[in-house]
């Protein structure tokens, strides 16, 4: 029982803190991403209507 | 009434802000690809977002909450394999890379170029059939903890899941995919920083000693350990592993992320990073159900599990969490998780709805136009087909989902009707991508089993959910191996481009 108690709380001490930061880099560099997606949306729009 | 004016503006202001950055994405929606996969120009970050906002909501909450009331620690492990398996299909890139270079739109239409038209009809409407019942429990159980949450009376939880939903369609419908990514990375944000909150909350009221002491004297060893555990075991852990290969894989919610990517790189990358969140989407939510043990499970043992008592009245294991929400959590802090988990609820409602109603056009209305000898429709009149078939899931959601209850854990419902079309489609998709001989007739043994394996001994013989998912997948298997090595030769795997060109 010991063994799966250290087991799960390692996992946890990965999890939980994994979880943060990549939320934290995701939210800072996610909005470039949004307006490249816009950018290349909206040439493909007139691409199409050329 | 739980809430204050502080918690109201909060969650009202959410809402407003929500639908009005959906409705942007209208504007760049110029044909079918847009509305459907974003263009194919999603970057890693928004990737992994959207991704991650579509598998977590207010429901992923509830039934990893009631797994860790129900099964302490040991509930860990479904949560650990989910991460790993994704972590592991990233690197390899098994399955998804070969997706993405295939130029999909849905999972279904891999059948067509692999197999036959006909498969991916039967295909299209297994997966919509099983991903619909699947989607068909969450407005209840969402309901359910907005409502012990928020302390608003159970009358009017009708209205209020009604008015959630129609904000949720309304720009699903109009902007498609490109809404639903704007929404899913705002949602994805808010409902991160709830967890993060709730997490802190959760442990330091309950306290990490007494959570172990609690599981230790209420549970045992079988509180730890899943191998123990009479409820999972050995055969849980495979048929878990199966399972989220499968979606990992062939879930069209997930495969749509697959499909939106700017290339099969990233992809890869985005399935890597999103593995990683998945730890924490399932074993945080598991630790606040165990919190909820420790603080409320003071009422009479069910299967040596005390029934959750909180303010002298005695609920079900699935409701302890939320009720441990409204107690622990001050004015202000309550209004941002609520609005966290209402940004959970609408990013998983309408990424699924978004899913499902584009199988049902593209893989159940357009074959069937086809097989029927009728002219095909312009890209504009795809897009119509979709968001009619929107609206109609919309209409079933708000009719069926509100009024039934799944019998046992939410959790193995949800795998169980998942595994109606996903022990068929893994198989067929494995089968189709890496062994030359997979044939149409394997392809449909494949489907049909895999699917009878599913209902027929859960709904039907009341078989435990691990024997029903390794039926439902050994089943899928040997009807592919017999009906491919039986029938006739299989055909090489068509472009997708030709099988449009074909089409129009």
């Amino acid at each position: 029982m010991n063994f799966w108690k250290l087991f799960w709380t390692v996992s946890l001490l990965i999890a939980g803190p994994s979880f943060a930061w990549i939320t934290l880099v995701v939210t800072i560099k996610g909005f470039r991403d949004l307006r490249l997606m816009f950018r290349r949306l909206s040439q493909q729009s007139e691409e199409q209507s050329k | 009434m739980n809430f204050t004016f502080v918690d109201w503006a909060i969650v009202v202001g959410y809402l407003i802000i929500t639908v009005s950055v959906g409705l942007i994405g209208k504007r760049f929606v110029g044909n079918v690809s847009h509305y459907l996969v974003a263009g194919r120009e999603l970057g890693l970050y928004v990737g992994i977002a959207t991704l991650a906002a579509t598998e977590i909501g207010t429901i992923t909450y509830m039934y990893n909450g009631e797994l860790g009331y129900k099964y302490g620690f040991s509930a860990f492990a479904p949560a650990l394999i989910s991460g790993l398996v994704m972590i592991v299909v990233g690197r390899t890139g098994f399955v998804i890379s070969r997706f993405r270079q295939l130029k999909l739109m849905t999972v279904p239409e891999f059948f067509e170029l692999k197999y036959s038209r006909g498969l991916r009809l039967v295909t299209g409407i297994l997966v919509a059939l099983g991903g619909i019942l699947n989607m068909g429990v969450f407005l209840k159980v969402e309901g359910e903890f907005l409502t012990i949450v928020s302390g608003i009376n159970v009358r009017y939880l009708v209205a209020v899941m009604t008015v959630i939903l129609v904000l949720e369609v309304m720009y699903t419908v109009v902007g498609g995919m490109v809404s639903v990514v704007i929404t899913d990375f705002f949602q994805y944000v808010l409902l991160s920083v709830a967890t993060i909150l709730v997490s802190i909350y959760a442990v330091s009221y309950a306290g990490w000693n007494n959570i172990i002491s609690k599981v230790t004297t209420t549970m045992g060893e079988a509180g730890f350990s899943p191998l123990a555990n009479p409820k999972f075991g050995l055969t849980f852990l495979i048929w878990q592993t199966l399972l989220w290969l499968s979606v990992t894989t062939c879930w069209q919610t997930t495969a749509m992320r697959v499909f939106s990517t700017e290339g099969a790189e990233t992809s890869k990358r985005v399935m890597t990073w999103t593995g990683f969140i998945f730890l924490g989407r399932g074993m945080l939510p598991m630790l606040w159900g165990i919190a909820a043990l420790t603080l409320f499970g003071t009422g009479a043992l069910t299967d040596g599990v005390p029934a959750p008592v909180v303010n002298g009245a005695t609920l079900a294991p699935i409701d302890a969490m939320p009720a441990m929400l409204a107690s622990i959590l001050g004015p202000g802090v309550k209004g941002i998780v609520v609005a966290g988990m209402l940004a959970a609820t609408m990013s998983v409602n309408s990424s699924y709805l978004l899913g499902w109603s584009a199988v049902i056009s593209q893989d159940i209305v357009m074959p069937m136009r086809q097989l029927l000898g009728q002219s095909p429709l312009s890209s504009r009149s795809q897009i119509f087909v979709n968001r009619v078939a929107n609206l109609f899931v919309s209409l079933f959601l708000m009719f069926w989902g509100l009024y039934y209850t799944p019998p046992g854990a939410v959790y193995l419902y949800l795998n169980i009707t998942g595994t109606i079309f996903l022990a068929g489609a893994f198989v067929c998709v494995v089968g189709g991508l890496y062994w030359r001989r997979a044939n149409t007739t394997g392809g449909y043994l494949a489907m049909l089993s895999g699917a009878a394996g599913a209902i027929i001994p859960f709904f039907f013989l009341h078989w435990s959910e691990n024997i029903t998912g390794f039926a439902a997948f050994g089943l899928a298997a040997a009807g592919l191996i017999i009906g491919s090595l039986f029938g006739k030769t299989s055909k090489a795997l068509a472009e997708p481009e030709q099988i449009r060109q074909e089409a129009s």
